[in-house]
């Protein structure tokens, strides 16, 4: 799910940046170091949207570096238990497939996986079911929910089911070409 | 004297005590028998005898110590019947091997035969206990009367028992052995030692039991062995375990009957007098033969056992045994468990609280009382799919995982480290939300750690076993993984060692590297290990071998910059979420890689100085010489001799390569000195454009602050070269930016800059290299630079809007309220000397000001309104009661207030809030603020007197 939040970071800035634009510095490190960056609470920090405030600085014995507390608004990417999504497949093996929706790694296992669909191995490995109408392979997009997530410090990782109602393949790039 | 325990123990004992003979003189008859039939189970009616029996030892020892027996006797009462020193005492006799009952028996007799003249109480032979018997006596000299003229007894050696000893002699670990049905067992001597066993069959008379195995048999041998050929009497080897397969004996034309057993009514095949059935062994074996205690069946046996054709049921069933086995404490507080077995079968809770065999649940259906007795043998830990768990025991134990699926009393596991799945028991995972993998750990090797191995091949230690490393060896050809013990490594390679890829250039740990041929082609992510000239790459999406990829650095490319962003650059979604600035990292044009290498960076304006080596602009530490333990970095490298410039001294020095030590932070090449110098002043921002690429945060100036912070921007170029020159610098040098922009070492670099910039709304500097050097030089562009940025949000271009400054450009949502400064951006507000430099409209109405106008004397006036153009207008009178003019802020000045003055802040987070000064301390004044009632300490500076009204 993304939200759009308020979140407060102190940012230390070099001494050598203060001056006209250090706003913008400040800015732009405050970009550089917090876009892409993933937190356990509230998820992937997608983008940042806005300063809300900067606060006042406090400047850093012996170092010269002065900390600016700094709110800003920004769009974070928070996967949830029972939460449907939309994911492409970078992965199959025998044991499920991994699926991506934005930064988010998904893992189906083969439990997950309606029993009716089976793995075939080889070049292109994939879930099929018998009757090779629904094909699960390397980038095809999956609908499924998110029944588990751990969170690291860096990385948010989900375990997945596609075996539901309304779950599964959404689009398949063999079924075009 | 527990007297249970004497019972439970079927051992002889024999009592000379006068009461007791008195009372019974049935009472040797009996044990007489009993010797007789000892191996046996008493029968029904001896049952009566021996409470009979049970009844008046108690009521003999009741009467030596007045305690009132019942049978249920607390813990502390049990206590209280231990023997004391006033009790009699045991001694240890010894006697001929094997002749202990007989001795006991002889001594048994003599007290019936002799009466009083004994003055023993009791004999006491244990069946474990060979060569000794055990006589309870007062004195050591009743004993030796007692033994006296015996045969088998030697009364030399009479040995006291210690008191705290003497309940071991007669207690006996309750060895019961509770065999049932459907217990697992262990077999203990045989071709089938060690092997799991399901108990069949029961037979307690004859102390025998029919187990299910599975078979190992050598068909052939049995073939031979049938057919009466010659069959080597000794086997070297133990047949492996597998299932009976009848058609391949027949093959073997072996005799297989189909028999029809005449206990079960079952039918077996038999083979040479072994019975099986779907496979499986049935053999009748003594329960001496078998182990019931702590069996623990691993999950790969009962799935054996499991395999033809049994279905779960079999699998609940046998859960008893594993229940039998459990830990102590196997269940905490907060579990989740399912009822098993018993009404409430299937009912979810949670557990409440643990007794010794009764957990008390609460249970999550509705309606239901809220706690919940239940033994814990009818429990058993429940999961959802989802939940984060670790395993506690078995095969996988220290693993954690996510439980993707629940069968029964299985659970199936998604391992976080290795994404296998692991199967494993309910009842030996707990939820927990730490992830591991495992152990990672041996001595001083971990997981992913590079080891030289004795035989001086290297690898990464891609698993760590119970005893052993899974290694991956650095062999690029194939994928070589080699089992390790731990006294087969050398040791630890620690080094950070450089390689040079495909394109020549220098590879270090971290970077992103992409491989060309070989096994793994196509694969990409950062090198982990380099170690002579081999990289280990990782690659999570290489599933085998923990993700470690082995390649030559030559079959690999360097993608991206050097030094990528951090964590995220193994991600594809990294460069995903990044792309607003950063460039793909993959689809790298050829071109451009070779620009990607740090030395090669920037080295082409100042080709022809320095040597580009890999350690300039490094972070290092000074090892050894007069500057030994100082940081800094290296500025220079000229030939064996390094110059680095100190961190803790303002001075660059000379020392030798060999007396310095990279470890502080490690090759940091360039990426620091020209990170804001170039990278927020100049258009080519570092983050946006693709000769930098990447900025890693590990590069920020916190990592050499103190270094940084004596820096000056002006001398940053002074003293490092490699920095490149912001614009206004570029001005201050004699060099032309134009001709810079367009020299030939940067221009191979412009043309995908450009490519790349192209979308960016209002990026207008972008459209010639040259043109945006030029521009880059004029303040308003410089500070724009942060604006070009291809956000999606930017309103403005950035030479547009002339008033606008940046930020507030960038910060729609600023609030009104922030005071804006056009001329000097965010800056003066934040600073902590606000209002000390500026001149711009700080001035708020109601301010008590002097107003200094040429011609004119000084005159006290009030503001009433700021204009928009900086000027006030400002009512003349301390009270503002007089005429109003229009003053210019160079003609205004602040009334300083003084002590218990009413003020207004005129700067910082709180301006335009009114206070009261309550203090002066220097240039600081102590201000009660009205609003908030908060005591603030605030520099007199942005203080203002506040006009009276």
């Amino acid at each position: 799910m993304f939200f759009h939040i308020v979140l407060e970071r102190n940012m230390q800035l070099h001494p050598r940046h203060f001056g006209r634009d250090l706003r913008d510095k400040l800015v732009t490190k405050l970009m550089k170091d917090v876009e892409g960056t993933c937190s356990g609470r509230h998820g992937f920090i997608v983008a940042i949207t806005g300063i809300e405030s900067v606060g006042k600085g406090l400047i850093r014995d012996g170092t010269g570096f002065v900390t600016f507390p700094v709110k800003y608004q920004c769009v974070v990417f928070r996967p949830f238990k029972g939460e449907i999504l939309e994911a492409v497949v970078t992965m199959v093996n025998k044991m499920g497939f991994f699926a991506e929706a934005g930064p988010v790694q998904i893992f189906v296992s083969n439990h997950l996986i309606p029993d009716d669909m089976e793995f075939q191995s080889g070049d292109m490995a994939n879930y099929t079911t018998s009757d090779g109408s629904v094909k699960i392979q390397k980038d095809s997009e999956v609908r499924l929910k998110i029944i588990g997530t751990r969170v690291d410090a860096t990385e948010i990782f989900c375990i997945g089911t596609i075996k539901d109602d309304f779950l599964g393949v959404i689009s398949d790039p063999g079924a075009a070409s | 004297m527990p007297q249970s325990i004497i019972l439970d123990s079927f051992h002889l004992l024999v009592s000379n005590d006068m009461h007791f003979i008195d009372t019974g003189a049935d009472i040797p008859d009996e044990d007489d028998r009993r010797i007789h039939r000892r191996p046996l189970l008493p029968r029904e009616d001896e049952q009566e005898d021996i409470e009979d029996l049970q009844r008046r030892i108690q009521q003999r020892y009741a009467k030596s110590h007045d305690v009132e027996y019942d049978e249920e006797a607390t813990d502390v009462e049990q206590q209280a019947l231990l023997p004391s020193v006033r009790d009699p005492k045991l001694w240890m006799v010894k006697c001929a091997i094997g002749r202990e009952r007989e001795v006991a028996v002889c001594l048994m007799q003599k007290c019936i035969d002799k009466g009083t003249e004994i003055q023993i109480r009791s004999v006491v032979a244990l069946d474990h206990l060979k060569n000794y018997i055990y006589i309870e006596a007062d004195k050591e000299a009743h004993v030796r009367e007692a033994v006296k003229g015996m045969r088998n007894i030697y009364p030399s050696k009479v040995m006291l028992v210690p008191i705290k000893e003497m309940t071991d002699v007669l207690s006996v670990e309750s060895k019961a052995i509770d065999v049932a049905r459907d217990t697992w067992v262990r077999m203990k001597i045989g071709t089938y030692k060690g092997d799991l066993a399901k108990v069949v069959d029961v037979d307690n008379v004859r102390q025998r039991v029919t187990v299910k195995l599975i078979p190992r048999i050598d068909l052939q041998a049995l073939a031979n062995k049938l057919e009466g050929r010659e069959v080597p009497k000794k086997k070297a080897f133990t047949p492996p375990a597998r299932f009976m397969n009848v058609d391949e004996a027949r093959e073997l034309h072996i005799r297989v009957e189909r028999r029809r057993d005449p206990a079960t009514g079952d039918y077996y095949e038999n083979i040479g007098g072994m019975m099986f059935k779907d496979g499986f062994l049935y053999k009748t074996v003594s329960m001496k033969s078998i182990s019931t205690l702590n069996v623990q069946p691993t999950f790969d046996e009962l799935e054996k056992f499991r395999q033809p054709g049994e279905t779960g049921d079999g699998d609940m069933s046998s859960l008893s045994t594993l229940f039998a086995n459990r830990k102590k404490g196997h269940f905490m507080k907060g579990d989740r468990v399912i009822v098993v077995k018993g009404d409430l079968k299937n009912l979810k809770g949670s557990v409440e609280k643990v007794e010794e065999d009764t957990v008390h649940i609460k249970p999550h259906e509705k309606g239901l009382p809220k706690t919940l007795a239940i033994s814990d043998r009818e429990l058993c830990k429940y999961f959802d799919p989802g939940n984060h768990v670790k395993v506690v025991s078995g095969a996988t134990e220290g693993a954690t995982g996510m439980v993707v699926s629940v069968e029964g009393h299985v659970v199936n596991i998604v391992s976080d480290t290795t994404k296998d799945l692991l199967r494993v028991f309910a009842d030996n995972v707990v939820e927990s939300s730490e992830v591991t993998s495992g152990i990672t750990r041996i001595g001083d090797y971990e997981l992913h750690d590079l080891v030289l191995m004795d035989d001086n091949s290297f690898g990464v230690i891609i698993r760590v076993e119970s005893e052993a490393f899974q290694v991956l060896k650095g062999v690029p050809e194939r994928p070589d993984v080699a089992l390790v013990r731990l006294r087969e490594i050398k040791y630890k390679i620690d080094k950070k060692l450089f390689a040079k890829d495909r394109y020549k250039n220098t590879l270090s740990v971290k970077d992103v590297v992409k491989i060309l041929d070989g096994p793994c082609r196509g694969k990409q992510g950062p090198v982990e290990h380099i170690y002579k000239g081999i990289l280990f790459i990782y690659d999570r999406h290489h599933l085998e071998h923990a993700g470690f990829i082995c390649a030559k650095s030559e079959s690999c490319m360097m993608v991206g910059g050097s030094r990528a962003n951090g964590d995220r650059n193994g991600n594809s979604f990294g460069s995903r979420f990044n792309h607003l600035r950063t460039p793909p990292r993959a689809p790298q044009s050829p071109m451009r890689t070779p620009r990607g290498g740090p030395p090669i960076n920037f080295g082409g304006r100042h080709r022809g100085g320095r040597g580009h080596d890999a350690l300039v602009g490094a972070v290092i530490k000074i090892r050894l010489g007069h500057y030994k333990g100082c940081k800094g970095r290296v500025v220079d490298v000229k030939g064996s001799s390094v110059r680095v410039e100190l961190e803790s001294q303002m001075k660059v020095v000379t020392v030798d390569r060999s007396h310095i030590s990279d470890k502080v932070n490690v090759s940091t090449p360039f990426r620091e000195p020209s990170r804001y110098g170039m990278g927020s002043e100049t258009p080519m921002h570092p983050s946006r454009t693709p000769l930098h690429p990447y900025m890693t945060p590990m590069r920020d100036p916190g990592a050499t602050p103190i270094h940084d912070g004596m820096r000056t921007p002006m001398r940053d170029r002074a003293w490092n070269p490699y920095t490149p020159m912001s614009p206004p610098r570029d001005n201050w040098e004699d060099a032309n930016p134009a001709s810079w922009g367009t020299s030939p070492q940067y221009q191979p670099g412009s043309p995908p800059r450009r490519t790349y910039e192209a979308p960016t709304p209002g990026s207008g500097w972008t459209n010639t290299p040259t043109g945006n050097y030029n521009e880059a030089g004029t303040p308003r562009n410089s500070s724009s630079a942060y604006a070009n940025a291809p956000s999606p949000y930017l309103p403005s271009t950035p030479g547009g809007q002339p008033p606008m400054t940046p930020s507030s450009a960038y910060l729609p949502g600023t609030p009104g309220g922030q005071p804006m400064t056009p001329g000097s951006g965010g800056l003066d507000m934040m600073s902590p000397v606000v209002g000390s430099d500026s001149e711009g409209p700080w001035f708020l109405p109601d301010v008590l000001v002097n107003v200094h106008r040429s011609g004119e004397d000084n005159t006290v006036g009030v503001i009433r309104e700021v204009l928009p153009d900086g000027s006030c207008r400002v009512a003349l009178g301390s009270n503002g009661n007089g005429e109003t003019v229009t003053a210019l802020p160079s003609e205004l000045e602040i009334v300083v207030p003084r002590k218990s003055d009413k003020i207004k802040i005129m700067g910082g987070a709180q301006r335009g809030a009114t206070g009261k000064l309550i203090g002066i301390d220097g240039t600081d004044g102590i201000v009660k603020v009205d609003d908030t009632l908060d005591v603030k300490i605030l520099d007199m500076v942005i203080l203002a007197k506040l006009a009276q009204t």
